[in-house]
């Protein structure tokens, strides 16, 4: 049991962000935090905007990924992401300019009280682009 | 002499405007090799979103989302040229809007209301220039389309037929068959067809795998979240595949003006050494015609 391994794909609308085997799996179901391993039940949730955490045999990769779905079936680990990248794909000073632009953004729709709904997912998103890209 | 003044400067021109085709020729073959490997690399995405909607749909009962219900009176009908923003590509634009104008002419007869959303800015200018009745028109995507902008094409409409405004959305796009073909196709994108998202019948097989789903939560809110990024991943594909579609003929358009202005040129030179020729012949005979005329008095 110990070296069965699962599938794991992580798949974004412009490409594929990440392929490979994994021991386990960790992801933002929007019913909270699951961690899936070889031989879970298929499943199918969507996701938050959340780190991904695989476990492999070289230790772990975070993916940040931006919303979506999961499938888990027959080993085979799908997630399908509206934006996704792995950590060290992903430049921390861009992150980070992106985030203070971000957080402007939000105060602006406050203080309008327009489109703050989008700013805060916008604003989320940067913060945890930047919390991942500081995994490595 | 002053009309082989002409013709040479005639000539001149057409060799730079040879060169200018040339050029966007080769532009344009390059192009659409990055724009193919955009579509090659938004095809797994794709895939795999239709596997997983044939596992939830199966789940959930007919007619269950608005956007897979046919409406009972089908009314307002919209269309969605997708065109480019640039000319000089032959016939691509023409085509495609040739196609939507006879469809428009097909809803019409049955006393349908139809109204167009316009995609590139060819397409839009031609729509408004011709009368249309435009809902909205998007003229700011580049040669690389994003997710978002499907999503900007796609959200309006999937909330006005979750309304009842309208009854039936199509596409009318460029279908990128290979670098010498390009097809203009028309995909109906609302109300989506089940038989896309269903597959294969369900076989004793699938049954079994089917017992075993587990969802989180409910399958009807799953299949809730996915119909609407599905019609958004085949406005994005269309998306992709207009833009190789475009410089594909946008090439061939230039081929064959590189070739036209090379003839030109070939009879213009022709035209202009025969006239040369002719000339250095008169002139000789003139001479001679003198140096006798001389001789003899």
């Amino acid at each position: 049991m110990a070296n069965r391994k699962l599938f794991c794909e992580v798949v974004s609308p412009e490409r594929i962000v990440y392929s490979g085997e994994a021991d386990m799996v960790v992801a933002h179901g929007i019913e909270g935090e699951l961690g899936i391993m070889p031989q879970h039940i298929p499943i199918v949730t969507p996701l938050e905007i959340g780190e991904l955490r695989v476990k492999n045999d070289d230790g772990q990769v975070y993916i940040a990924a931006c919303g979506g779905y999961l499938e888990f079936r027959d080993d085979k680990l799908t997630v399908l992401a509206d934006a996704a990248e792995v950590s060290s794909q992903i430049d921390v000073a861009r992150a980070e300019a992106k985030r203070l632009e971000r957080e402007k953004e939000v105060a602006e729709a406050k203080a309008s009280g327009e489109k703050l709904l989008e700013a805060e997912i916008s604003l989320r998103k940067a913060l945890l682009r930047l919390r991942v890209a500081q995994r490595d | 002499m002053s009309k082989a003044r002409k013709v040479l400067s005639r000539i001149k021109s057409v060799q730079s405007t040879r060169q200018i085709t040339k050029t966007m020729e080769m532009v344009a073959a390059a192009k659409i090799k990055r724009a193919q490997t955009r579509i090659e690399s938004a095809r797994p995405y794709a895939l795999k979103m239709i596997d997983v909607l044939h596992n939830v749909s199966q789940y959930v009962g007919s007619g269950s989302h608005p956007l897979l219900e046919v409406h009972e009176n089908i009314e307002n009908v919209v269309i969605v040229p997708i065109t480019s923003n640039r000319g000089l590509c032959g016939a691509f634009n023409m085509n495609i809007l040739r196609q939507s104008e006879a469809l428009f002419r097909k809803e019409r007869e049955q006393g349908r209301n139809v109204s167009f959303v316009g995609v590139g800015r060819k397409g839009v200018s031609y729509l408004r220039f011709a009368g249309y009745s435009l809902l909205a028109s998007y003229i700011e995507f580049t040669d690389n389309p994003t997710f978002t902008d499907a999503k900007l094409v796609t959200d309006r409409l999937i909330e006005m037929y979750q309304e009842g405004t309208i009854d039936k959305v199509y596409i009318v796009f460029n279908h990128f068959k290979s670098v010498m073909e390009q097809k203009p196709t028309i995909h109906q994108l609302l109300p989506i067809r089940r038989e896309e998202i269903e597959g294969e019948a369900d076989n004793e097989a699938n049954k079994i795998l089917k017992a075993k789903y587990e969802f989180e939560p409910e399958a009807e809110l799953v299949l809730f979240e996915l119909l609407p990024r599905y019609v958004e991943t085949v406005v994005l594909r269309a998306l992709m595949e207009s833009v190789a579609s475009e410089y594909a003929a946008r090439r061939a358009a230039m081929k064959a003006a590189t070739d036209n202005a090379g003839e030109m040129i070939e009879n213009l030179t022709r035209w202009y050494n025969r006239a040369r020729q002719a000339q250095i012949t008169q002139e000789i005979a003139e001479i001679v015609g003198g140096a006798n005329a001389l001789q003899e008095a």
